[in-house]
């Protein structure tokens, strides 16, 4: 179940109207472009959104369902609350600041998970559960333009910063020139072992009334485990409701009164 | 007639006249021999009381005489956990089926459902913990702010926190002195310092009472997470009819507590697994010292091992201090300061360290004193009878699954209650099992397979990824523009405020016979009415499911029994082998002596042919010399094995020191069993080889002419 909050958490968060695109050929553009690219899983007011997920994993029967993803930005929180199928309605997994807290209405009981708590089997990462800070970490580098499909996609290198500590010491993303969106993005290990690849196919704007412009999400997300080959995850984000949430949504008693 | 007993006389009377004449010979090839026999029968004598004592342990246990399981199963049944430690194993789809079908089968008396697996057990920290009872708390106040006994607990529990939160600041500033004021973490330790500062502060709790959620979300989302304690453990378990799991595996007793209710659902934990993983580190660690003390006559100042467990219980007290709350702590103090003569006024940390300062002077004494003075005010074990507690585990749907079980009692298994083979697997009802197991039902796979096509989800591999998603034929543009969207949560949630009404439900209900039966299991034990036609009963159970169309697959306990029959199967080969290089080396050293004698006696043998010896006299001759050396150093040298297996007995058998043997010697030692077999199989096999070794100086002997012999010099 981590592997797919992971997935969700990564990109989820709606991101704010699209500035003038910089040129990452030049020092100064190539920062702006990894900049853009920070603020765009970065957000300063509430969303919710209905999404589905799919997890497939080598021998296993495929994970499905559909699910409540609810963020603050403001206060770095997040709920993520299954609505199907019906065995799995009404668990809820509530993320306040590094605290991820899991909720099973059939028992009653909340959970603390914690990275050294995680299940065995699941690729939750260090890095996975925190805001993108890709301009902070890393020193990116512009590689070139490199065709994907039909489209043209800035190709750049990140590299982990001396003395930070980041899940993985190296990032590639592939950005599209016309939409300055993430098309593709790898993690690679210490040792150049490529980790996992994930692609964002279609991409979805939206018109905010409370901040009175433009955001986008990734309609479609898409990762492949690249160690355990034939292992994958799909997320698709179905609609997304822009409006305010409760002041007290994210937190236990809130996901306790849903469940009576 | 007679010729041939004067002629068995004479060869008789030869053959023992140069047994007394070569002595040293004699003496060699015999010490020899002596010792195979001995190997041979203190040996199969332990091998064979190995194997009754797996025998008892593994057929009382879990494995009853055979096992079926989905013959379509990638893994293999592995009773007592594989390598990968998860189960393998198909599932059975109706077991009620396969009880019908198998119950038909002569000789089959009873037919145990199983599901072995292993799952999480929520613990908590020690903080989380108290923070979960201080909600109830809260929750029950909410409910009426004039229940006296909520407010009572809410008041203890503050208290108990306020301690905590105390004990966490010191925590903290001793680390903060080891830490880099300047490292790379500084700015989180400051917000740490800051959340703590708060917790501790005069005010805090005022402020609690004006809104306790906020006061409570904040302690579990700020303070909690400062305290490194673990907060759950692994549990192996045997879901099964509990009933009939009892009634067919007679080493299983509860230790503790009661026998879970008849069709009820529960557990009972596995009394070792509560000694090794739930039971108080400190009191696990005194529990072990005075074991080893008492069985192995161990001692501090001599045992290594036993140093070290000193000094990690003395290390380990802060475990108790975080246990108690203020008033507990009160009276712990009252109690030890005259148990351990210490001054008035001695605090509890410093009482606490007098108490584990441990030598084998005071030992007995400081071990009664924890137990007597101690023990009573804490939670010994993290889960007690009685309790409930929530056990999940990843369901075969990717999920994971949870149930909340009452835990009924402890059980164990007579005879290899130390185990951790055994001991340390608990037992369940099959309900829970089941839900734990998330087995995937038609309607379920329907469910997930509407939910995919109603949100069109399509499958895309790795390898056309990027030409699907990205490729001219890409259904969709890569940018659109939507609306915001009015999502209603209350109706995507609609029902799920029954489910744990639901599940409270089927806590209490009693599940008929059928019901039971009637749903998955991964395999099923088979008691036999007569044991020992095992495998005239393995083919005729693997023939009536295969007629019944079953796919199942029939093992024997033995196999069943994974690693641990594979590690008696070790055992086993090793005494072969040995053997096998013993009598080998044997068979050198006794050829060489008998050729050397054979050849030393060229001339008296051609002499006894001159005279009229047959061929068949002189090797006849040879043979009843090795013969009658084998004999009489075989049996003296099984007797003398006898002795050993006796003295063995008498010392009170070999003691079982680790898990393995515990589980193998079926018990906590190893008394072999002198078996008629055992010396019998020695006996041949010493004369055997000795036979063997003598056949070439035999044929040496008889080609000896006596004209070659003549021609010999002297």
């Amino acid at each position: 179940m981590h592997r797919l909050l992971a997935a969700l958490l990564l990109l989820a968060a709606a991101a704010p109207a699209r500035a003038a695109a910089p040129d990452p050929g030049t020092p100064a553009g190539l920062t702006a472009l990894v900049k853009l690219i920070d603020d765009r899983q970065r957000n300063q007011g509430d969303w919710k959104a209905l999404c589905y997920l799919e997890a497939k994993e080598k021998g296993k029967t495929d994970v499905v369902s559909e699910l409540l993803v609810f963020r603050r930005d403001a206060d770095d929180k997040q709920l993520f609350l299954f609505t199907k199928p019906k065995a799995e309605a009404g668990k809820g997994y509530l993320r306040i600041e590094k605290n991820l807290w899991m909720y099973d209405p059939a028992t009653g009981r909340w959970e603390r998970r914690t990275e050294r708590e995680r299940i065995g089997g699941t690729d939750t990462r260090r890095g996975d559960l925190d805001e993108s800070k890709l301009a902070d970490e890393y020193d990116a580098a512009y590689v070139g333009v490199e065709p994907l499909g039909k489209y043209q996609a800035w190709h750049l290198s990140l590299k982990a910063k001396a003395g930070v500590d980041v899940a993985f010491p190296q990032v590639e993303l592939w950005v599209d020139q016309a939409s300055q969106n993430i098309l593709k993005r790898q993690e690679v290990a210490l040792s150049g072992r490529l980790m996992r690849t994930a692609y964002y196919p279609r991409w979805k704007k939206v018109h905010s009334p409370s901040k009175g412009g433009e955001v986008w999400f990734p309609e479609e997300m898409r990762f492949f485990d690249e160690i355990e080959k034939g292992n994958s995850t799909l997320v698709l984000i179905k609609e997304i409701d822009l409006r305010p949430l409760e002041a007290n949504l994210f937190t236990k008693a809130w996901l306790e009164a849903r469940s009576r | 007639m007679s010729a041939r007993l004067d002629a068995t006389r004479v060869l008789l009377r030869i053959a023992f006249r140069n047994l007394v004449a070569s002595r040293v010979r004699t003496v060699i090839i015999g010490l020899i021999v002596l010792v195979g026999a001995l190997i041979v029968v203190v040996g199969a004598s332990l091998m064979e009381s190995i194997d009754r004592g797996m025998r008892t342990s593994i057929q009382g246990s879990l494995g009853g005489q055979l096992q079926v399981y989905q013959s379509t199963s990638e893994g293999q049944l592995e009773l007592y956990g594989g390598l990968r430690g998860e189960s393998l194993l198909d599932p059975i789809p109706d077991f009620a089926r396969v009880k019908k079908v198998l119950s038909k089968v002569p000789n089959v008396k009873t037919i145990v459902p199983m599901g072995i697996d292993q799952a999480l057990v929520a613990t908590g920290n020690a903080f989380d913990v108290t923070l979960e009872r201080l909600r109830a708390d809260v929750r029950r106040l909410q409910a009426n702010p004039r229940d006296g006994e909520a407010r009572r607990g809410l008041e203890a529990r503050q208290a108990h926190v306020r301690r905590l939160i105390a004990l966490l600041d010191q925590d903290l500033r001793q680390a903060q002195v080891l830490a880099d004021p300047d490292g790379r973490d500084a700015a989180l330790r400051k917000a740490q310092r800051a959340d703590l500062d708060r917790a501790a502060a005069p005010e805090f709790w005022p402020a609690f009472e004006r809104d306790r959620l906020a006061g409570l979300e904040f302690l579990e989302n700020k303070i909690a997470p400062l305290a490194l304690d673990s907060g759950f453990t692994f549990i192996r378990y045997v879901g099964t009819d509990v009933e009939a799991f009892m009634k067919a595996f007679d080493l299983a007793e509860v230790a503790e507590g009661k026998p879970i209710p008849p069709g009820r659902r529960g557990i009972l934990l596995g009394k070792q697994y509560a000694e090794e993983w739930l039971k108080l580190k400190n009191a696990r660690r005194l529990d072990q010292i005075k074991d080893k003390r008492d069985r192995f006559h161990a001692r501090i100042a001599s045992s290594e091992e036993l140093q070290r467990w000193v000094k990690d219980t003395r290390s380990r007290a802060r475990e108790i201090l975080i246990q108690l709350d203020p008033l507990q702590a009160a009276e712990a103090e009252r109690r030890l300061r005259p148990a351990l003569k210490a001054p008035q006024g001695e605090e509890l940390p410093a009482l606490l360290a007098r108490l584990f300062d441990l030598d084998d002077a005071n030992f007995d004494d400081h071990y009664r004193i924890f137990y007597e003075q101690l023990a009573p005010l804490l939670r010994l074990y993290q889960i007690s009878v009685g309790d409930t507690i929530t056990i999940k585990a990843p369901g075969k749907t990717g999920a994971f699954n949870a149930v909340n079980v009452k835990v009924y009692g402890f059980i164990q298994f007579k005879g290899i209650e130390k185990s951790g083979i055994a001991g340390t697997t608990s037992v369940m009802d099959l309900q829970s099992f089941r839900d734990l197991y998330g087995y995937v039902t038609r309607d379920k796979a329907e469910e997930l397979a509407k939910l995919r096509a109603q949100m069109g989800a399509t499958t895309v591999s790795r390898e056309e990824a990027e030409a699907a998603l990205f490729g001219g034929g890409a259904s969709a543009p890569l940018v659109e523009t939507t609306r915001t969207a009015a999502i209603d949560d209350a109706s995507l949630l609609a029902g799920v405020g029954e489910k744990r009404k639901a599940a409270q439900a089927l806590e209490t209900r009693a599940y008929t016979q059928e019901e039971i039966d009637g749903g998955v299991a991964l395999n099923a034990a088979i008691l036999l009415d007569d044991p020992s036609r095992i495998r005239e009963s393995q083919a005729a159970v693997q023939a009536a499911a295969d007629a019944a169309g079953l796919k199942l697959k029939v093992v024997d306990w033995e196999t069943a029994s994974g690693m641990v029959g594979q590690f008696v199967l070790l055992l086993r080969g090793i005494l072969v082998f040995a053997l096998v290089v013993f009598f080998g080396v044997a068979l050198v050293i006794i050829n060489n002596a008998m050729v050397m004698a054979a050849l030393q006696r060229v001339k008296e043998v051609g002499t006894m042919r001159a005279i009229g010896a047959q061929r068949r006299f002189v090797v006849a001759m040879l043979l009843v010399e090795i013969v009658a050396v084998s004999l009489v150093f075989g049996v003296a040298g099984a007797a003398l094995g006898g002795g050993v297996v006796a003295i063995i007995r008498a010392a009170g058998g070999i003691p079982a020191t680790t898990d393995l043997l515990f589980f193998l010697f079926s018990g906590p030692a190893l008394l072999p069993h002198l078996g008629v077999a055992s010396v019998a199989a020695s006996l041949i096999l010493v004369v055997a080889v000795a036979i063997a070794s003598a056949l070439y100086p035999a044929l040496i002997a008889m080609r000896v002419t006596p004209v070659e012999a003549m021609s010999m010099e002297d």
